[in-house]
């Protein structure tokens, strides 16, 4: 037995064709709306993409630095079947600095305070450009269910939080009020 | 006349009648109404005469004319209903039960028999009626001499006769018509349709004759008799032609028959019986030249049998019945609008009489419009056959010129579609086919294509329901000179000649957008141009933008041109890697004709795949002259090692081509060995550039030596590497072989089984129950029983959509279409419910994918409601919303 003539397909990156299109950008600057952009439209595609269950966001009307997201409860923890609408503003330098993100629903939890605003340690100082909106989002859903009560933003929140069936049902009340 | 001055009752004059005048007014009137009885009852016995108008003398002598009149007008009635009409319908009494049959059944009765008694019966009413008239002109003559005698004023005797004569024809013909039998126009039908047959096998037979010489010697010769026998009144003298002999007598009969008919004021049911007879001939004889054959013209046939059969019986029967005369003098002033040119009937001699002319283009229309509806009926068989029919195209196109009744073909031959193309079972082929047919045919009934839009509109409606539709399409468009698209017949070779007709017509014609079309262009286009016809539907806008264009209206059906040459470039791609030369002249060729037709930069990039194949081929055989130049290191390996020389790569820039589907594989390693030489040769040659090979494509000629046998393959990489395994080892449990191979076990399992079918390689079951062990076959013979011998040459094996080479367009649609979903539905989880325009807008602006969003509002409503339909979402007031 034996294999004789093989007749293959093969690729090659022409780098001559592409780099041609590639080749003229300008040096990157360290705040340029073209990259800030297209790297928000990669994130978008990479989120929706990546059909993560639970968290989700979308730049509003018109403005890509502008998103709405929306998370809901894990399962297994006090905030199951619920669902809670974000904000998210990116700054014109993103991912060099993080984006804003609040809440827009109420959220009954120790490191969320009334307004909406977020106590997480990488939308502040831990903040890393390697971050994007769905590592935010996915951070944000793991907060809900294992709060850092050290620090709390809502104080009443933290001390509840050691009475899960309490809490459960204080969330329920709040974000049925809240809806 | 004074006479009816008397009727008015003047009592003065009654006083100045004496007793003597009274007794004489009653002794002659009594005297009067005896003769009249007698006169009118007594069979022909004139012999009354004298005392009868003697009693008119003595009447007319009071001044009672009108009682005269009116007593003689009212026994005659009398008589004429007894004796007349009463034994005139007993004739056919029994015939009474045809009377409810159809006109166009066969009556059971016999024909001589009928024919008798109808001649029979006229003739002895006519007698009848003769004799009354005879009586009625005594009466005149009584009248007349009275009135010479009393040399009164000069009564008009021609005006009195002319009265009496009238008023007798009108009680002669209201009496038969109030006693009416429901069967007589049958039996007339029926006589006439009998009649006309006969003389229609007696003017076939000449018509045959004629035909077989020269058809306008033979027209000319038939029409100047028809002149003879107008400019000469003498009937006879045109019969003496033998010829004629028979069938003038025939028309005699009929003549004679008709006349009487009119004599007793069937002049209307006379005419509609012997019309509606030879519609029905002419029908039938429509019918059975036409038949079901589209390979002949038959119009032309019909016109002359039209002018040689109907029209000769009907120039006759006018003759005969003196018609003629009076309408001859009058008949160029008094033609038709519709009338052709008077030659076209008779060259050059006399007109023909108006009723003949009537006659004729009645006719002429009815055999139209027979003819057409025949034809439309079977249209669709006729495209069917096209271009073979193009006769039967023809004669319609003649047809529907002259009935107009376009709208009765479009709705025919659309439901004719409905029923018989666009339905599951037809083959996407097939309906193109007979869509490219139909353009054809259409086309030259129509040049302007209104129709054809019409007809048009729920094929192509109907194949963009296809999933297949652009893929038959491209296949049809490029498939021509390749004459490996078995299946489909032809129909390709018809579309790439409309690839090249339409280069020619391009530089001949130039393209209407085209800022270089010159002025003298324009002008000519201006000289051509002419109204659209009264059914061109204005909305659609002018004929300009409704070319007939048989590539544009098959683009149509896909859409965009866009889509078409996307596909084109996937079936490029699949054809080109398969090939296992470089030659791609056809495909050259193929690209160089899309190009005139769709512009140069949307094929682009099938440009720069077939640049690639001679790149390739140029690379290839460079590559091989290097390594040959150099020391074979690799022959130390052993005999494993395998020269170059047996390896052409064809190398693609694989951004410019479609996605191509790769799946991991171990190449048994001397395979790989080589490979990876021939890469590091390429990069060294090419640097920057690498090589990454696409290990699972490709062909491979392998020649297999067993202890009895040797056999020789062409087949895909994988089946190579399962079988190559097995040179090591001569059995393999599925799992092992499958991780030896690199793919995953349900993979092997399918692919395996080319092997399987060709013999060479046996399943069964291993220990472990879940896994299979496959065996090689060395001997053959021990297998013979199972009877698979393999032939020498086999084209690739496995299922067509397994092998694929590269992603179809329909996969890749998919694809886009999923990217689409997930970001509708991204947008929905956050912004709850969104109308179509938002959700159309926020795609266009947000989804910058590759290939990014470019479908259109209606594209994406439909998608929309493919979801809807999914239950992945709702629609409530125009909005969407996800389903929870």
């Amino acid at each position: 037995m034996a294999t004789n003539t093989i007749h293959g397909n093969n690729e090659s990156a022409q780098p001559n064709n592409i780099a041609s299109s590639k080749q003229p950008l300008p040096p990157a600057k360290t705040v340029d709306s073209q990259s800030v952009l297209r790297r928000l439209q990669s994130e978008l595609m990479a989120l929706m993409m990546s059909g993560d269950s639970g968290i989700s966001a979308f730049p509003e009307e018109d403005n890509i630095f502008f998103w709405k997201g929306t998370i809901t409860g894990s399962k297994d923890t006090v905030f199951e079947g619920t669902e809670y609408k974000l904000s998210l503003s990116f700054p014109n330098d993103y991912p060099f600095k993080p984006p804003k993100v609040k809440f827009e629903t109420t959220c009954f939890h120790p490191n969320v305070d009334v307004h909406g605003n977020i106590c997480l340690d990488i939308l502040q100082d831990k903040w890393s450009s390697a971050y994007d909106v769905r590592t935010i989002l996915i951070s944000i859903q793991s907060l809900l269910g294992e709060p850092n009560i050290s620090s709390p933003l809502n104080p009443q929140a933290a001390q509840l939080w050691s009475n899960q069936e309490e809490y459960r049902k204080m969330v329920e009340k709040l974000y049925k009020s809240g809806n | 006349m004074e006479e009816p001055n008397s009727c008015f009752f003047n009592p003065a004059i009654l006083d100045s009648l004496s007793e003597d005048s009274l007794h004489e007014i009653i002794g002659s009137y009594n005297g009067f109404c005896d003769a009249t009885q007698s006169l009118l009852t007594g069979n022909g016995d004139l012999s009354v005469g004298p005392d009868f108008v003697s009693h008119v003398h003595a009447l007319c002598k009071h001044r009672l004319h009108s009682l005269v009149q009116d007593h003689f007008l009212r026994v005659l009635e009398e008589t004429f209903e007894r004796n007349g009409a009463s034994r005139f319908w007993r004739h056919f009494d029994p015939y009474s039960h045809v009377a409810g049959l159809n006109k166009n059944d066969d009556l059971d009765i016999d024909e001589d028999e009928i024919q008798n008694v109808l001649y029979n019966a006229l003739e002895e009413v006519t007698l009848e009626k003769q004799y009354q008239e005879k009586c009625l002109l005594m009466l005149v003559h009584g009248l007349q001499s009275y009135q010479d005698q009393m040399l009164e004023d000069k009564h008009d005797f021609e005006g009195e006769r002319n009265y009496l004569t009238s008023k007798y024809q009108w009680i002669v013909s209201s009496v038969l018509m109030a006693t009416l039998p429901r069967h007589f126009p049958v039996i007339l039908h029926w006589y006439f349709k009998r009649k006309l047959e006969e003389l229609s096998t007696i003017m076939d037979e000449e018509f045959c004759d004629d035909a077989s010489q020269n058809k306008d010697g033979m027209d000319l010769d038939e029409k100047g008799k028809v002149c003879n026998k107008v400019g000469e009144m003498d009937v006879d003298e045109c019969y003496n032609d033998h010829r004629f002999s028979e069938n003038s007598r025939l028309v005699k009969n009929i003549g004679k028959v008709v006349l009487d008919l009119r004599n007793l004021g069937f002049t209307s049911m006379a005419e509609d019986a012997y019309a509606s007879a030879i519609f029905l001939l002419l029908k039938a004889k429509v019918n059975d030249v036409a038949g079901d054959d589209y390979r002949s013209s038959v119009l032309q046939s019909i016109k002359s049998w039209i002018q040689a059969v109907p029209l000769q019986f009907l120039h006759a029967l006018l003759v005969y019945l003196g018609d003629v005369v009076s309408y001859e003098s009058t008949s160029s002033g008094l033609k038709s609008p519709l009338a052709p040119q008077p030659s076209s009937c008779c060259p050059g001699i006399n007109t023909p009489s108006e009723g003949l002319v009537r006659w004729k283009l009645r006719l002429e229309y009815f055999a139209y419009e027979t003819l057409q509806d025949l034809r439309i009926a079977k249209l669709f068989e006729i495209i069917v056959d096209y271009p073979e029919s193009s006769p039967a195209i023809e004669d319609l196109k003649l047809c529907l010129e002259y009935t107009g009744q376009h709208s009765k073909l479009v709705e025919s031959f659309i439901s004719a579609l409905r029923y018989r193309l666009l339905t599951a079972g037809a083959s996407t082929n097939d309906i193109l086919h007979q869509y490219v047919s139909t353009i054809k045919a259409l086309r030259t009934i129509d040049p302007a294509g209104v129709f054809l839009e019409a007809v048009g509109e729920p094929i192509r409606d109907y194949l963009r329901g296809r999933r297949d539709t652009i893929k038959c399409i491209v296949t049809m468009l490029t498939d021509g000179t390749g004459g490996n698209s078995s299946s489909s017949g032809n129909p390709g070779d018809s579309l790439l000649e409309e690839l090249n007709r339409d280069e020619e017509i391009q530089e001949n014609a130039g393209v209407d957008d085209d800022f270089n079309s010159d002025d003298r262009q324009a002008w000519t286009n201006a000289m051509r141009w002419q109204p659209d016809p009264v059914e061109a539907d204005p909305l659609k806008g002018s004929r300009n933008q409704r070319k007939v264009d048989i590539l544009g209206m098959i683009v149509g059906i896909i859409g965009s041109k866009d889509q078409l040459v996307h596909e084109y470039r996937t079936m490029l791609a699949e054809k080109l890697l398969n090939k296992s030369d470089y030659d791609i002249d056809s495909e050259i060729r193929t690209l160089e004709l899309l190009k005139i037709h769709f512009g140069e930069s949307s094929l682009q990039k099938c440009e720069i795949m077939l640049n690639d194949l001679i790149g390739s081929k140029r690379t290839n055989s460079i590559i091989k002259a290097t390594i040959n130049q150099l020391p074979q290191t690799s022959t130390e390996v052993g005999d494993s090692a395998i020269s170059m020389d047996v390896i052409s790569a064809t190398i693609i820039s694989s951004n410019f081509w479609p996605p191509i589907q790769d799946e991991p594989l171990n190449l048994p390693e001397p395979v790989d060995q080589l490979l990876s030489d021939y890469a590091k040769r390429f990069s060294e040659i090419k640097t920057p550039r690498k090589l990454q090979w696409k290990k699972s494509l490709g062909t491979i000629k392998l020649e297999l030596q067993f202890q009895d046998r040797e056999m020789q393959f062409t087949v895909a990489p994988v089946h190579a590497c399962i079988i190559m395994k097995f040179q090591d080892q001569p059995s393999w449990t599925a799992k092992d072989l499958a991780a030896a191979i690199g793919i995953p076990a349900d993979a092997l399992n399918r692919r395996i089984n080319f092997w399987i079918s060709k013999g060479i390689i046996t399943e069964s079951q291993g220990e472990n129950s879940s896994d299979h062990v496959y065996t090689i076959v060395e001997n053959m013979a021990e297998t013979s029983k199972n009877g698979a011998s393999a032939g020498t040459q086999e084209l690739l094996g496995g299922d067509e959509e397994e092998d694929r080479s590269v992603a179809s367009v329909e996969n890749q649609l998919l694809k886009e279409m999923t990217v689409y979903e997930k970001f509708i539905m991204g947008m929905l989880t956050n912004f709850g419910s969104m109308a179509l325009d938002r959700i159309h807008n926020t795609l266009k602006m947000f989804c910058i994918a590759d290939p990014p969003y470019d479908k259109s509002l209606q594209q994406l409503q439909s998608f929309l409601s493919g979801l809807v339909s999914e239950e992945k979402l709702e629609l409530r007031d125009g909005m969407y919303f996800l389903k929870k």
